[in-house]
């Protein structure tokens, strides 16, 4: 059974992403979560695990980001909450944060997942030792790296199948410096503000930037869909499929929840075919916001072309 | 007098730097050995020249860490157990890891190797530090991020080794959490193949659709367009030892396997006097002022304390035209001293010849400085430069240099802005 992740912006979207076939919904707040479409606070939270559960689906809340003494002793409490509301399952990426539920036994399952440092099964495996129950795998590892990985594997992985991909986090404000230095204060610089960079020697790149609290991200140039490439993620099997709401569009990012439904359920009954695939694709596309394009990532590149 | 003197902990790319550096002051070096290091272009170390510069570095007191570092793809794992067993029956005292799964192997397939982890790890929290240590490892190294508070708090809730970046380049992100040049040019930064994207100059603007390109590049104080760029000052934390001495740091890390001799031999020279000066009279310990001109002199950026005192602002990055830098320039080794007639034989490094000033320095922080007035080549003929590398020239010398004294001259010239 392979099951569909996605991240909502608002509790609306997570009923309507649920309404389009999403399995589990992925949530919560950027003091302990990285790059979330909204930070769920704790009684909005609270209202949108009510609601999931309600809806006898799954929520997996973000506890994924790089802590310093300041939050990691705020840790604690937060899984001792998130288990008192049955949270199915969260994310963790410090293993100081793994040593705080396991050594207060917290009862809460957790997938290990720290950005692009997931690359290879005996990882996933250490983790998976450590009380791990999946690990989320970088983006950066390519199919036939992944065809290699997986029969490896002790513990199952998630893949992003759609959405903006991470490519690097920093601990300082960098657009706050730079604005300093040339004099032109902004009020914000949040994903909202929609900022991107681009190569000096490739001016038709678009990598997005913006700042949280937990310092600068920057992502790739286009954001992933594995859509044409659906059915070798499905036969290799990867059975955990994510799509990261973070830059998409309100609407178009249920109708791309839909056409993920519709492969999957397409691939259980045996149906699921190349043709059907560029279909779908179609769909996601025609549904990407106006200033983002997407492609397959690193999913194509022969491992060898890595230097 | 501090009794627990941490180490200083250099870089060494070649068997010269290692030996170099411990001449020069440092406690340890580490060194990248042929696999798993995220330093390709350094010059790596076989499993006999481990052996070299562990039984070197030895009989000197001094320990040497290999790096291993990359985050391992599937197939990279291979032949690793063996490998770090050839570390350690080459003498190395401890690998340098960031992966799980090569520390795993590290700890399971090599035992009694000593297991570090790698600041590519971003370990920022004691609870973490805790996590690392009930896995068996030796030493945590810091991330870059980690303020010299909470250095002090991590140490009142863990006994782990903590080691410190003190000098040298930065990530401008989170080590590890980089993957800036897989995607802008197929070069995995986390298994040695970084191509510093960030210090690139880049475009930054608003794009409301596809194509449409609304620039907001300000500019700068010169009236021209400043490019937004992601690049870090260079660290140096020499003027603040006596706290981290203090907040619990058990090794001060200089950063730099490709740097030169000249930058590993000062820099270790520096750093080591600071902590031995220190550690020897805590109370009235003041830090020496030559001491920060001296690392002016192998600086290839402006430099600032990183995070240890804050969030970084505008002032760490190098935006702007970059001020002039005096440079210095690494001319040659001192192979013997002649005290009688007051000649020094020299091994030329850079061309250098009568008219130049310069400066021999020495392990243990000895200056001299001169003007070059006569020299001859290895036959006694009169010169009036020296152009050949490897070359043998004599010169009067009024001062006791000694065989292996290193010599810099001074050189003016303004400092490039850093591009692509």
């Amino acid at each position: 059974m392979i099951e569909l992740i996605a991240s909502p912006a608002s509790l609306q979207q997570a009923t309507a992403l649920m309404q389009a076939g999403i399995d589990t919904i992925y949530a919560g707040e950027d003091y302990f979560g990285l790059r979330l479409p909204h930070s769920f606070e704790r009684s909005e939270l609270t209202e949108l695990i009510q609601l999931v559960h309600s809806q006898n689906k799954k929520i997996v809340v973000a506890v994924n980001a790089i802590f310093h003494n300041d939050r990691i002793v705020n840790v604690q409490n937060y899984l001792e909450f998130l288990a008192a509301e049955k949270v199915d399952r969260v994310t963790i990426g410090d293993p100081g944060a793994i040593r705080i539920l396991q050594k207060n036994q917290i009862a809460l399952d957790y997938w290990y997942d720290s950005a692009d440092l997931v690359t290879n099964a005996r990882q996933v495996n250490f983790w998976h030792q450590h009380g791990a129950a999946g690990a989320v795998i970088a983006n950066e590892v390519p199919y036939q790296e992944l065809q290699q990985l997986v029969p490896n594997l002790k513990a199952p992985i998630q893949l992003l199948v759609y959405g903006a991909a991470a490519i690097h986090q920093s601990g300082r404000p960098l657009l706050t410096n730079y604005f300093n230095f040339v004099q032109a204060h902004q009020d914000k610089l949040d994903r909202e503000k929609g900022l991107f960079i681009s190569e000096p020697r490739k001016p038709e790149s678009h990598y997005a930037i913006y700042e949280d609290i937990n310092g600068t991200h920057v992502f790739a140039n286009n954001d992933v869909d594995l859509m044409p490439r659906i059915l070798k993620v499905a036969q290799l099997p990867i059975n955990h499929w994510f799509l990261d709401g973070l830059y998409a569009d309100e609407t178009g990012f249920v109708t791309i929840a839909k056409a993920f439904d519709t492969a999957r359920t397409s691939f259980e009954q045996g149906q699921l075919t190349a043709a059907q695939c560029l279909q779908l694709d179609e769909l996601v596309q025609q549904n990407q916001p106006a200033n983002r394009a997407v492609d397959t990532g690193f999913f194509d590149i022969d491992p060898d072309d890595v230097k | 007098m501090i009794e627990n003197k941490p180490e200083v902990l250099a870089p060494a790319g070649t068997m010269e730097k290692l030996k170099v550096a411990i001449d020069y002051g440092a406690d340890a070096v580490y060194i990248g050995g042929d696999a798993y290091g995220l330093r390709s272009r350094a010059g790596n170390f076989s499993f006999e020249e481990m052996a070299e510069g562990a039984t070197y570095a030895h009989a000197h007191h001094a320990k040497v860490y290999v790096a291993a570092n990359i985050v391992a793809h599937e197939g990279n794992l291979e032949g690793a157990g063996a490998y770090f067993r050839e570390v350690r029956d080459n003498g190395i005292d401890a690998v340098i890891v960031s992966d799980p799964s090569l520390i795993e192997i590290a700890i399971t397939q090599a035992p009694g190797l000593a297991v570090h982890l790698s600041t590519q790890a971003s370990a920022t929290n004691w609870e973490t530090l805790n996590f690392w240590k009930d896995e068996g490892l030796e030493r945590i190294v810091l991330a870059r991020e980690v303020g010299l508070a909470e250095i002090k708090e991590i140490r009142k809730h863990t006994d782990i080794q903590i080691e410190a970046f003190v000098h040298g380049a930065m990530c401008i992100g989170y080590s590890g959490r980089c993957v800036l040049s897989n995607h802008m040019g197929l070069r995995d930064a986390n298994r040695g193949g970084c191509a510093q994207n960030c210090r690139w100059r880049y475009d930054l603007f608003e794009m409301p659709t596809l194509g449409e390109k609304q620039t907001t590049l300000g500019k700068n104080q010169d009236g021209e367009i400043e490019d937004f760029s992601m690049s870090a000052v260079d660290m140096s934390m020499i003027e603040h030892i006596p706290e981290l001495i203090d907040a619990g740091v058990n090794s001060l890390k200089i950063e730099g396997r490709m740097k030169t001799v000249h930058y590993v031999s000062t820099v270790a020279n520096v750093y080591h006097k600071a902590v031995a000066d220190y550690c020897a009279d805590p109370v009235n310990y003041q830090m020496d002022p030559e001491l920060v001109d001296e690392l002016w002199k192998v600086a290839q950026r402006e430099m600032s304390t990183g995070f240890y005192f804050g969030t970084p602002t505008e002032d760490d990055e190098l935006f702007g035209p970059r001020r002039q830098q005096p440079h210095y320039k690494f001319i040659g080794q001192v192979l013997s001293y002649d005290r009688d007639q007051q000649i020094v034989t020299v091994q030329q490094r850079n061309n250098f010849g009568i008219g130049d000033k310069i400066e021999f320095y020495g392990p243990n922080f000895t200056h001299y400085r001169q003007t070059v007035t006569d020299l001859t080549d290895e036959w006694h003929h009169d010169i009036q430069r020296a152009p050949h590398a490897m070359q043998t020239v004599h010169f009067h010398c009024p001062y006791p240099v000694h065989p292996g004294d290193f010599i810099r001259a001074k050189e003016v010239k303004a400092n490039v802005k850093v591009t692509n």
